[in-house]
């Protein structure tokens, strides 16, 4: 069997053929990053994605989240025990969108009821009461509101403000005549376990995660699979290209569709929301990436494995959505989840990342405190971009 | 000396039970067109998909360009160019785009890659239509771009599957012109096809009937072992009435209708030219118009493998 003439280029020593290998690697990882960023410029369906779905999803979620619930537990304590507060608290119960689970002897008790579960707030009326009414001054009620039920609090606070203020005024009225019609009413409140008295504080960084696994899931799910069902993986796979090439030269204008994405969410957090902004800008920062980098990486694994378009876009949807909106602690408390839901809740990335979100923008916290979400957030996306390297070499034999 | 681009010993592919390719052995010299023929099924992709670095044999093995396909599928990728049957390159990038995307893939980079992009247009006659759109570009003008970007880095091999499939005549014989001047300037060329014109091209056949190779030749010496004999075209009445006595005549070892005539193929070492025309002229409602001496086609050298492929099938299976 005779030598070929071909060789492949010659190089001088080893360390000029690393130096070589290294160069053609970013040179290939360039050309498929250029190519898959010339895919979106043709089919923008991407960049509306990226960029329209977490605005109307932040606008929709953060204004209308708060299905309107009523029935809303409260638990009463009545301070004053007079004739006027027994009244007064007989009229705000009436509308029927508050509804009276229990009484309490003091304020001091919401803590229990709060973690028992057995309301959503504690609304007290003050010893003074009938006479703040008898004289038409403010009555001073307070309404302590369970801030973990992030749904129910604003709903909480508006609705116990109206109720307090309609039925004090039609007692003022009915004391004092239509001169009473001036009168402030005071509805004092304290929001516990979210002092910022705002359910969409608590609610944004928990849509930031939930937009951001959807966007960044959907965005890389065709990418791969669009190959298989044109069969243009194969005429890739005859080039020197290797797995992780293609996977990284992918990534990278995804990547900054992502980013984009993740800035728009936070600007109009910050600006139609007024989330403000406590903690560390980079551990938010490094949160932020390192969850795209998961989610990216999870929607890479999904398009490789599936290798058809139309599963991979359900499947994306479904393994984003779900978990980062059930099990993520973004809709129910991750501590009231029943046990099996709990330890699955461990394997959410959206769980650390709103964990993060929230101990940045609202806590104010850094590095140290938010270590162990970053942690995890790294460890899930090195493993979805381990196991897709991994899947692929595998689907390719 | 001759330089052998390719070797094959053994070389074979199940998937499950189903043996795709079976012991195939062969070589291909540097600069020589190799054309595998063979019907749907038969195992020319799996055989291209092996020796491209794309499918693993489950047996046998290969050497590309002077590398082993198992132990160095990367230099042999890096030495191959390849065209898949099925068109794979990007509609929705332009001519230009997706040329540039295959040179960075390997690795060219700045003036050096829209030089070579400009050369490769020229070399595949598209210059005009650059920016043109993929997905507008009519079957063969696709087959052309998809040979160029196979042929970007200067492969000394490349595997062409199908190149022509369901592509008009006219576009063939251009895509074929590029073919051999590719050949010709050095370069290997591996070429599956289903249409046996396009095999007369090549300077070598090999034979593929399940998965076999069945027979490895030129063309005309592929013709002489599989229909020998001398072949003569009959035109005119009642000849395909008569096909049974023609066969019959002495010396004649085979009579078909073909087209809108009939071929009588015979031994010359028997009988000769004007004894058959005699003898098949004074057949009782046969009227003879016109007599020429044909060359076999490598159809002829198809059928007559395949018969006696399933033949020794039978009679394997007898035993
Ligand atoms: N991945 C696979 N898994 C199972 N069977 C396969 C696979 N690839 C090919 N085959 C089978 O192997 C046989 C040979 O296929 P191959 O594609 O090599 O044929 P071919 O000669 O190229 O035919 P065609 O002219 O249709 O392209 C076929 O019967 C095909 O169904
Ligand atoms: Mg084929």
């Amino acid at each position: 069997m005779t030598a070929p003439t071909e060789t492949s280029a010659p190089t001088s020593s080893p360390r000029a053929a690393r130096k070589h290998a290294r160069s053609g690697a970013l040179r290939r990882i360039v050309a498929i990053a250029r190519k898959e960023a010339l895919h979106v410029q043709r089919d923008p369906r991407s960049l509306y994605l990226a960029l329209g779905m977490p605005i109307v999803l932040l606008l929709l979620f953060g204004y209308g989240v708060s299905f309107d619930m009523d029935h809303l537990p409260v638990v009463l304590v009545d301070e004053d025990r007079t004739p006027e507060s027994r009244e007064i608290a007989d009229r705000v119960f009436a509308s029927g969108d508050l509804h009276m689970v229990g009484r309490a002897s003091s304020g001091d008790e919401a803590h229990g009821i709060f973690a028992r579960r057995e309301a959503h707030a504690v609304l007290i009326l003050p010893r003074g009461t009938s006479e703040s009414i008898g004289r038409g001054e403010a009555v001073e009620a307070q309404l302590l509101i369970d801030g973990v039920e992030a749904n129910s609090a604003a709903q909480l606070q508006g609705k116990a403000e109206s109720a307090l203020r309609s039925a004090s005024l039609a007692m003022s009225v009915e004391a004092m005549g239509p001169r009473a019609v001036a009168i402030p009413t005071e509805v004092r409140l304290s929001t516990w376990f979210n002092p910022e008295e705002r359910s969409q504080l608590y609610l944004v960084p928990g849509l930031a995660a939930y937009i951001l696994a959807i966007v960044a899931v959907l965005l890389t799910a065709l990418t791969v699979s669009r190959e298989w069902e044109r069969s243009s993986i194969q005429q890739l796979f005859v080039t020197p290209v290797r797995t992780y090439e293609i996977m990284l030269g992918k990534l990278v204008p995804y990547f900054l569709l992502g980013v984009v994405a993740e800035m728009t969410v936070f600007v109009v957090g910050a600006w139609v929301f007024d989330v403000p902004m406590r903690g560390d800008p980079l551990a938010l920062a490094s949160a932020s990436l390192l969850f795209l980098l998961g989610m990216l990486g999870q929607g890479m694994l999904i398009s490789i494995v599936a290798r058809n378009q139309m599963v991979a876009t359900q499947v994306a949807t479904m393994t984003s959505m779900l978990p980062s909106m059930l099990l993520s602690g973004f809709v129910f408390p991750i501590e009231n989840m029943p046990l099996p839901l709990q330890v699955i809740s461990n394997v959410v990335p959206a769980r650390y990342f709103i964990h993060a979100l929230r101990g940045v923008l609202l806590r104010g916290n850094g590095f140290p405190e938010i270590g162990f979400d970053l942690l995890m957030l790294t460890a899930f996306a090195c493993l979805m971009l381990f196991a897709g390297t991994k899947r692929f070499k595998r689907e390719l034999a | 000396m001759t330089v052998r681009s390719i070797v094959v010993e053994g070389l074979g592919r199940r998937f499950g039970d189903f043996v795709a390719v079976r012991d195939v052995s062969f070589h291909v010299e540097k600069g020589e067109i190799f054309g595998y023929l063979g019907a749907n099924g038969a195992g020319k992709s799996t055989t291209i998909r092996m020796l491209s670095g794309l499918l693993e044999p489950t047996s046998g093995r290969a050497l590309v360009a002077g590398h082993d396909i198992a132990k160095a599928p990367d230099k042999v990728k890096a030495s191959i160019g390849y065209m898949s049957q099925k068109f794979s390159l990007y509609l929705d990038l332009t001519v230009r785009e997706n040329l540039e995307f295959f040179g960075g893939i390997y690795g060219s980079w700045g003036r050096a890659l829209s030089r070579r992009v400009d050369e490769t247009l020229e070399s595949i006659d598209m210059r005009s239509l650059a920016e043109t759109s993929t997905a507008a570009l009519p079957g063969g003008l696709r087959q052309r771009l998809a040979l160029g970007s196979a042929l970007f880095h200067k492969p000394p091999i490349v595997f062409l599957d199908e190149p022509t499939a369901g592509v008009d005549p006219a576009s063939r014989r251009e895509f074929w012109k590029l073919i051999r001047g590719i050949s010709s300037a050095g370069t290997t060329v591996f070429v599956t096809t289903h249409y046996m014109d396009e095999a007369e091209y090549c300077a070598r056949i090999g034979l593929m009937v399940a998965g076999k190779l069945v027979a490895l030749d030129t063309p005309a010496a592929l013709k002489s072992e599989w229909v020998p004999g001398r072949i003569l075209r009959f035109e005119g009445e009642g000849l395909v009435r008569a096909l049974s006595e023609i066969r019959r005549t002495h010396g004649v070892v085979e009579a078909q209708s073909f087209g809108n005539g009939v071929h009588v193929r015979f031994d010359p070492g028997h009988t000769t030219d004007q004894s058959v025309l005699a003898a098949v002229a004074a057949l009782p409602a046969v009227k003879v118009r016109l007599t020429e001496p044909v060359e076999a086609t490598l159809e002829d050298v198809f059928l007559a493998a395949a018969d006696r492929k399933a033949e020794d099938a039978v009679r394997g299976g007898a035993s």
